[in-house]
């Protein structure tokens, strides 16, 4: 593993959700990193964390890219940000249409445009997930970072965009001056993350397609700001497959979250799915979880350990306590 | 699985010996957290795999085994055989074998056609014992890990041969020679004999299969698997991991020509078993 010789100074795009929230303080202890600027959807003055020395916290609706170029060139700019960390995704998999298109995918475009143009920002990571990968039975159950991509055309926006925003990224891999590194991680298992698995285990009941118990490979908050922290570190570029420390079946992941695990005829999942978002306002979405519940996959993180020297080491805290009763997906729009 | 790894181990204590229980809780494998490698394979599944097969293995088939000094003990390595008899079986068969007769004990890691991970229930099962979806992504990383894989380079036209075939093996497919001469892997051929008068079928029907999500579907002619006895023979292992370098896993000619070799072997302890039995159920 490569390290960057130099103090980082860090713009977080997305600070308002968890995963951007922990990361930040992460960065604020880290005695490697000079300066912070967390950008959040919400207004400034409600950002959790203070530290007047090292963190800058500004509202930015990153859909609009006038706002995005005046946080660049403007504080960014004035602080000489050296690395950005995208980790922005639109959270629910129910919502369609350009807004999200805008948020999920044009914002990463946008940014990157910028930060090519930038002068003093030289590097940037993008978080993107393992949802981007194809799982069919003959393909492997361990999912390396030249793993096929679900293009398939019935994907829905949620996926299609994440795939949109990891390409566009990787296209734009060696050809200027920015160093882009992509990091592919497995389900973060928390909430306000946009997991899938997460809303599909707030239920007591979980239905599974009967006859299959998958694989499955899960990351926790803290593994996932370790990657980033890692990757920020690190003078590689690349695309990283971040897997979590467990990976265990299906049918163990609803007992050790304390759920009651009930097998059900593929065919009706969907639409049993689909009527208890209707009645109840939760997320998940059969149809587009369908292969990952009935084919295993598994992200190999073998290129993370050797370039990235990442290794998970947080495994999830199984029963996890207080699963919070009502959802609390932060209005990241 | 519908139940937990706790149950499975509370059948296999029941059900089995101490000896055997103590090879099944020796396994060597790759734990990828919570006691299953990444394939799902897990010690106490294995150890019911045993409680489900022993019966047919000790008593039904009554299989008599040859060659256990050719397994490995360490290592990479794959075993490669013929296919017969319309079900699985000899699979099974030699899964068992080499759990029972290899030292240190080690699982051979059936490598299945794809149509098997999506079968329900089977596939799972099957899983938890071991076996994986036959992708080269799959089997590269077994071998990488020192793992024992278990191919039929026949593959379905194998299993589902025409009565008048019997013993006469189909075209042997390349990916074992290849993967064995890219990941230093020596091949163990093995010799079946038995499977292929288990189950004799009247036809077979691909427009059968596709109804049920397999291939091709045989029609037996009889209701269960004769008790025919199965006699397995583990030949010299050929040693392409000293023969050729990786790179010569991409010579087609190296490739056909390891692939061939294997065949022979494999037509030979055929043709040595179908010697040494007195009659097919004998």
């Amino acid at each position: 593993m490569s390290q960057q010789s130099t103090t980082n100074r860090v713009l977080v795009v997305g600070a308002g959700a968890p995963l951007g929230e922990a990361l930040v303080r992460r960065l604020l202890a880290d005695p490697a990193v000079g300066h912070v600027v967390a950008a959040t959807g919400y207004p400034a003055d409600t950002f959790p964390i203070e530290s007047p020395d090292k963190l800058t916290v500004c509202s930015v609706d990153i859909t609009r890219n006038r706002q995005l170029h005046h946080l660049l060139f403007d504080t960014a700019k004035q602080l000489r940000i050296t690395t950005v960390v995208h980790t922005a995704m639109h959270l629910s998999a129910t919502d369609e249409g350009p807004r999200v298109h805008a948020y999920n995918v044009e914002s990463v475009r946008n940014l990157m445009d910028h930060c090519e143009r930038h002068p003093t920002i030289n590097r940037l990571v993008l978080r993107s997930a393992s949802a981007v990968y194809q799982v069919q039975r003959d393909l492997p159950v361990l999912i390396g970072e030249e793993h096929p991509l679900n293009m398939a055309g019935s994907a829905p926006q949620w996926v299609r965009d994440r795939i949109e925003a990891d390409v566009w990224a990787c296209t734009r891999m060696g050809m200027g001056r920015l160093r882009i590194t992509v990091l592919r991680m497995a389900e973060v298992l928390a909430t306000g993350t946009g997991s899938q698995l997460f809303d599909y285990l707030e239920s007591p009941v979980c239905f599974q397609p009967a006859g299959f118990d998958p694989m499955i490979n899960v990351l926790t908050i803290d593994d996932a700001v370790e990657a980033m922290c890692r990757a920020i570190h690190c003078a590689e570029q690349g695309v990283f497959n971040i897997p979590g420390a467990d990976t265990l079946p299906l049918s163990e992941v609803i007992l050790q979250w304390g759920r009651l695990g009930l097998p059900a005829i593929d065919s009706v999942l969907t639409p049993l799915y689909r009527l208890r978002r209707r009645l109840t306002g939760h997320d998940f979405r059969y149809g587009m979880n369908r292969r990952w519940f009935i084919y295993s996959g598994v992200l190999d993180g073998r290129r993370a350990r050797e370039t990235l020297g990442y290794s998970p080491s947080h495994p999830i805290d199984w029963p996890v306590p207080n699963i919070p009763a009502s959802r609390e997906t932060p209005p990241v729009i | 699985m519908a139940f937990s790894p706790a149950i499975a181990n509370a059948i296999a204590a029941l059900c089995l010996s101490d000896e055997s229980r103590s090879r099944t809780a020796s396994l060597s494998f790759q734990d990828a957290g919570h006691g299953y490698d990444a394939f799902g394979m897990h010690p106490s599944y294995v150890a019911l795999g045993e409680v489900l097969v022993s019966p047919l293995y000790d008593r039904y088939f009554r299989v008599q085994s040859h060659g256990h000094e050719n397994l490995p003990s360490a290592g990479p390595a794959i075993i490669a055989g013929n296919h017969s008899g319309n079900l699985p079986i000899d699979g099974m068969m030699v899964w068992l074998d080499v759990l029972r007769h290899s030292s240190p004990p080690r699982v051979a890691r059936p490598i299945a056609d794809h149509f098997v991970p999506s079968l329900p229930y089977l596939g799972t099962l099957f899983a938890r014992g071991g076996m994986v979806g036959g992708s080269r992504g799959n089997a590269r990383t077994l071998l990488d890990s020192g793992e024992m894989l278990m191919i039929f380079p026949e593959g379905v036209p194998g299993i589902v041969k025409p009565w008048s075939e019997r013993y006469q093996l189909q075209h042997f497919r390349e990916g074992h020679a290849e993967l064995a001469i890219r990941h230093r892997a020596p091949i163990v051929p093995v010799g079946i004999v038995g499977g292929e008068e288990q189950l004799p079928a009247l036809f077979s029907s691909r427009r059968l299969g596709k109804l049920v999500g397999v291939p091709i579907l045989p029609i037996p002619a009889v209701p269960v698997p004769l008790p025919v006895r199965y006699h397995l023979h583990y030949g010299e292992p050929i040693p392409v991991h000293e023969e050729f370098t990786p790179d010569q896993a991409d010579d087609p000619a190296v490739v056909r020509e390891t692939a061939d070799r294997v065949k022979t072997a494999v037509e030979g302890l055929i043709r040595r078993g179908l010697d040494k039995r007195n009659g097919v159920f004998e």
